[in-house]
């Protein structure tokens, strides 16, 4: 059975809200709520929806011709239903947290608005069929978040901007060429159909091994691969909801699942394998992994030290990815539901410091679980879920990628977990360290440097709210991640899918 | 069934009394900041907490529970090897944990009559405690790899917040050298986790063993593991956080942490190594040096320390690398592994009960109970004799690991077994000395918690070899033609210390070398190293960056130029329009001049 509606309705929900945001005045701050909440709830829902059908075996399909030759497609499969999922329930905790966060800042109705569009081209990037549907929305996100990444206005912002820019629509570009060429080869370029490539033979090598590379470079920026990394720690400049989505499910995650999509669905895991693209993928990765925990432990203040541990965290995925064998994959696949939710937990609490007390840099956290416990106890839970310690989700994301290490006959790459997981130790241990154990200005020692009491709580709930909820969310799908329905099991269903035929 | 339940209970109960802090703290929301009296936080209830483990321990039949859900699969089990650590370690804590309620008494009052940073640090310890304790039992009870590293790490880094409880400088420092080399130790047994378990495809520790024993690079697996439940099991070179943490941790604390949590490495040991199995004797080679090493030098380090409970870590570094030894013997000669792991049983559960009950002792000394002094220094004495092999549970173990050994032909060991032996007696008149020299005039009544737990654990260390229930038979008990060649290394380590006293009565000139010889050794050298290869990393950071800010200067002065050239072309628009009309004219002529061709074809 084929249910054209339901991934259009799903795209729709975020999409139609966008112009019902700007057409709200500014001050229409309870409607404008209202709108937003209802449709991520929506989506959520309809999000369910699509994994219940999945599991019982229904396809959803929905696709037009453009012109002769390209058509528009968007379809459901296990691997977007994932993204789609992780980026769906994030938008939900991200607009509560953003609600909070804008309370009273300037240009409410223009950061909303963008920012419904950029979860909708995220939508779109999750359900895209096809390369050219996929290449469609991956540029309406990098122009979607750029009036979020300059929101504030100052020079700073309007400076991160434009590197912003300037390596994104580079990027985006790259990434055109190797559509366009890909195009000529052989047509429309479905996800899953992995034989059209294979099927060139062995002569079309050499030719596809070049255009893999310019994909790479193209999608490499958004995933923030060392060398293309330098737009993220600069976008830092954000406000926190808008760097809490950028890094964990939004710009750097759509890059990470282009590179998925690109080795899974459109070259094909054993083709990739057969051009030796593999290896060259895991030792990018880690590069990628050790220079960004090493740059990390250079930062002394908090948002770049958690940007330098995305870069680093991310790369996690293109790693799994780059073991050949069912392990890899699962570990690939699994980290990146994972990351999104330790990672913006982690962001939510910075931002939280940052609104209530004024705490940008490292050395000004001292005693602040005292100030504020549980966005504390949050803060230390993704911590520990980064370096990998269970029972947070970042274990069973770093077991599965020891195993597929070994499986894939690399077991270096054990070591590079190892000395990444005691890099994550040394920067963020630290920090915990001062959030517990040192006496601050909540002992008596010093001042805050700009308190505000925003709510009834240690800050405002809207801003507490979602990020114990996040912190929970990663605890479990670490503790139960045996059970149905869990990150693990989605992940480990969509390598059956990959691997047997 | 019931096992099963008592199980489950053994590891939530501590979890739900932390839990109950908790919530009485979200109740009083804002209270805290009110002055007033506080409740009491380490009440009865509290110090119950490893009850249900030792109802557990202590129950007939073997339990199982197998959860699908649970992190990849959990099965966590007691049978007959687990339970001797499993009922020795329930009873240390829970001794511990009365005495606790006696030690921190002050501070408890101090919080209950409204000094707030008492309650904070109270509630800290009162919280970390179960939760290191449900660590340490879960790592006791797990059989799935999953839940054992857990285990493991819940309880390393809930220990922290133990060391650093005091909250002076002293105690950062040990805290900082615990975590240091914990995370260390963490990351080793994570690479060789993942390594082996990779390699054997299995979720069990039982089959992780039997898959290592005959993986290709199995040794290699092997010694990876060995060396990160080091750091815990304080292999000489890896044990420098003892000699820091101890002395700066709450008495209790470290009690337990001596003689409980440094268990944990050896219970690694015994989870993950392919020991009575072939292949590993190269490493059993190192493993006897570097055990045999661990022993003699920290007894000749620790003999110079201060702090009773500085010497009384060295003595835990001593006693461990004589139990490395052990360890080492199983690698060489497989088949003696099942008598040995009995031996390591009782010695290392002779060695927690009774380094806990000489831990609980310095504080003891420090507040003597009312009762005649012969009795309280007797009672203080007894422990240490034991644990240097000269009385009961001590006396036991050495038998049974000496018949062992000279049954097998090892009677070098044996020899220099001894030697250790007559270094633990030194260490001991040493902690001993220092304890007396340090010992407090203000008396408690004998039925305050701490001298009862104290007595209790006595009794229990020194009753070990009655009570411990043990897989297969040893000799426990030594014929008397073997007394001589058992106590020898008493007399002499007591002659030895005998002939000290006598030598600083006649020289009064201090010694000032020993001033300089720090607790935590090697520590301070492996500090100063770090610190130079930071400054190197530093560095060639910091030249790198320079180059990459000159190569991205230079990316953008091209691009800058670039632009430029762009702009530049505006000046070319002139001549487009002044050559507009003569161009239109040449392509209408050159169309005409197409078609006529075209035509002239046609």
């Amino acid at each position: 059975m084929s249910q054209a509606w339901l991934p259009l309705v799903t795209l729709a929900t975020s999409l139609l809200v966008v112009p019902l945001i700007f057409a709200l005045p500014e001050r229409a701050w309870g409607a404008r709520t209202v709108l937003n909440l209802g449709a991520a709830l929506l989506k959520v829902l309809l999000v369910a929806l699509m994994v219940w059908g999945l599991y019982q075996g229904e396809s959803f399909h929905f696709s037009f011709t453009v012109v002769q030759g390209v058509t528009f497609l968007l379809q459901v499969d296990a691997l977007g239903l994932m993204f789609a999922g992780l980026s769906s329930l994030l938008w939900l905790a991200t607009t509560v947290y953003a609600i909070g966060y804008l309370e009273d800042s300037p240009n409410r109705k223009r950061f909303f608005g963008f920012f419904s569009l950029c979860v909708a081209s995220t939508v779109g990037i999750a359900l895209a069929g096809n390369l050219f549907t996929f290449l469609l929305f991956y540029e309406l996100l990098t122009l979607s978040t750029y009036p979020l990444v300059v929101h504030r206005g100052h020079t700073k912002a309007l400076d991160a901007g434009t590197t912003y820019l300037r390596y994104t629509l580079t990027g985006g570009l790259m990434l055109l060429l190797g559509v366009v060429a890909l195009h000529v080869m052989v047509g429309d370029v479905t996800f899953g159909e992995r034989e059209m490539l294979a099927d060139l033979g062995p002569d079309a090598h050499g030719l596809l091994t070049v255009l893999f590379l310019i994909l790479l470079v193209g999608l490499g920026v958004k995933a923030a691969l060392v060398p293309l990394h330098g737009w993220l720690p600069r976008a830092m400049v954000a406000p926190a909801p808008v760097s809490a989505l950028l890094h964990a499910v939004a710009v750097v995650k759509a890059g990470a699942f282009g590179i998925v999509r690109l080795v899974y669905d459109v070259y094909g895991i054993s083709l990739t394998y057969e051009l030796g693209l593999l290896t060259l993928l895991a030792v990018i990765a880690t590069i990628t992994i050790l220079y960004g925990s090493i740059r990390a432990l250079a930062q002394q203040e908090l948002k770049p030290r958690l940007a330098y541990s995305t870069i680093s965290q991310v790369s996690y995925i293109v790693l799994g990815i780059s073991l050949f064998g069912p392990f890899g994959t699962v570990a690939g696949l699994v980290h990146l539901m994972h990351q999104g939710l330790m990672k913006v937990t982690l962001f939510y609490c910075a931002g939280n410091y940052a609104e209530e007390l004024g705490i940008h840099r490292i050395d000004e956290l001292n005693g602040a679980g005292r100030r504020m416990p549980l966005t504390s106890i949050a803060f230390t839970v993704g911590a520990l879920g980064m370096i990998g310690l269970p029972p947070v989700a970042g274990f069973i994301s770093k077991w599965y990628l020891g195993m597929g290490a070994v499986q894939a006959n690399m077991p270096w790459v054990i070591a590079v977990l190892v000395v990444s997981s005691l890099l994550n130790a040394a920067y963020f241990l630290p920090i915990l360290y001062r959030l517990w154990f040192r006496p601050g200005p909540a002992h008596g020692v010093g001042e805050w440097p700009d308190e505000r009491r925003l709510g009834r709580f240690e800050t405002s709930g809207w801003l507490l709210w979602p990020a114990v909820a996040t912190a929970v969310f990663s605890v479990m799908v670490g503790l139960l991640a045996g059970v149905p329905f869990s990150p693990l099991d989605l992940a480990t269903f969509v390598t059956a899918e990959e691997y047997l035929p | 069934m019931m096992a099963t339940l008592l199980l489950v209970l053994a590891l939530l109960w501590p979890l739900l009394l932390m839990l109950r802090t908790l919530l009485w703290l979200a109740m009083e929301q804002g209270g805290l900041k009110r002055p007033g009296r506080r409740p009491v936080l380490l009440d009865g209830w509290w110090v119950s907490s490893p009850i249900p483990a030792l109802l557990l321990a202590l129950w007939p039949g073997e339990a199982l529970l197998v959860m699908e859900g649970w992190l990849l699969g959990a099965r966590w089990q007691l049978e007959d090897v687990r339970r001797p650590w499993l009922l020795f370690s329930a009873m240390l804590w829970t001794l511990a944990g009365l005495y606790a309620r006696g030690y921190l008494v002050s501070e408890q009052q101090a919080a209950e009559s409204g000094d707030v940073d008492a309650f904070r640090r109270l509630l800290g310890f009162a919280l970390l405690w179960p939760l290191t304790l449900a660590g340490n039992l879960l790592l006791l009870l797990a059989e799935d790899i999953p839940s054992f590293y857990m285990g493991f790490a819940v309880m390393t880094f809930a220990a922290y917040g133990l060391v650093v409880h005091a909250g002076h400088r002293d105690a950062h420092l040990g805290g900082r050298a615990y975590l240091i080399m914990a995370v260390l130790g963490e990351g080793m047994i994570l690479g060789g986790l993942l390594w082996s378990a990779g390699t054997v495809q299995v979720l069990t520790l039982t089959e992780l063993r039997a898959g290592i024993a005959t993986a290709e690079q199995g040794a290699w697996m092997s010694a990876l593991l060995w060396l990160g439940f080091g750091v815990k099991a304080g292999v000489i070179g890896l044990h420098v956080w003892l000699p820091l943490a101890h002395p700066v941790a709450p008495t209790p604390a470290s009690a337990v942490l001596s003689g409980v949590m440094v268990k944990a490495g050896l219970i690694g040991w015994i989870s993950t190594l392919p020991l009575g199995a072939e292949g590993i004797e190269p490493l059993g080679r190192v493993v006897i040096v570097l055990g045999l090493t661990g022993a003699l030098a920290a007894a000749l380090y620790g003999v110079i320390q201060r702090h009773p409970k500085a010497v009384l870590a060295y003595s835990s570094v001593s006693q461990l690398g004589m139990i490395a030894t052990l360890f080492g013997v199983g690698m060489v000669a497989p088949p003696l592994w099942p008598a040995l792991l009995t031996v390591i049983t009782l010695f290392a559960v002779h060695h927690g009960l009774t380094k806990g009950a000489l831990f609980l002792g310095v504080g003891i000394s420090e507040h003597p109970p009312r009762m005649p002094a012969w009795l309280l220094w007797l009672l203080l004495v007894l422990p240490a004799l034991s644990l240097a092999g000269a009385m009961t549970s001590g006396l036991a173990t050495k038998w049974s690991f000496k018949a062992l050994l000279y049954d097998a032909g090892h009677e070098a060991l044996v020899t220099w077994l001894s030697v250790a032996a007559v270094g633990t007696t030194l260490l001991m008149c040493r902690a001993l000395w220092r304890q007396w020299c340090e010992r407090g005039t203000y008396r408690i009544p004998w039925y305050a918690p701490m001298p009862l737990a104290w007595l209790g654990c006595i009794a229990a260390a020194v009753s070990v070899p009655l009570w411990m229930p043990l897989v297969g038979e040893t000799p426990l008990w030594p014929p008397l033609t073997e007394w001589l060649g058992l106590l020898w290394p008493a007399m002499l380590g007591l002659g030895l210390a005998g002939l000290v006293l006598l030598a600083s009565r006649w020289v009064t000139r201090e010694w000032r070398a020993a001033r300089r010889l720090l607790p935590g050794d090697l520590w301070w050298w492996y500090a100063r190293l770090a610190t130079k290869l930071l400054n190197v990393v530093h560095g060639a950071g910091d030249a790198w960056e320079r180059r990459a800010v000159r190569l991205r200067e230079r990316l953008l002065e091209w691009e800058a130029r670039f632009t430029a050239a762009i702009s530049e072309l505006t000046r070319f628009e002139l001549y487009f329009r002044r050559l507009a009309v003569p161009l239109m004219v040449a392509v209408a002529v050159l169309l005409l001049l197409g078609f006529w061709l075209g035509q002239m074809q046609g």
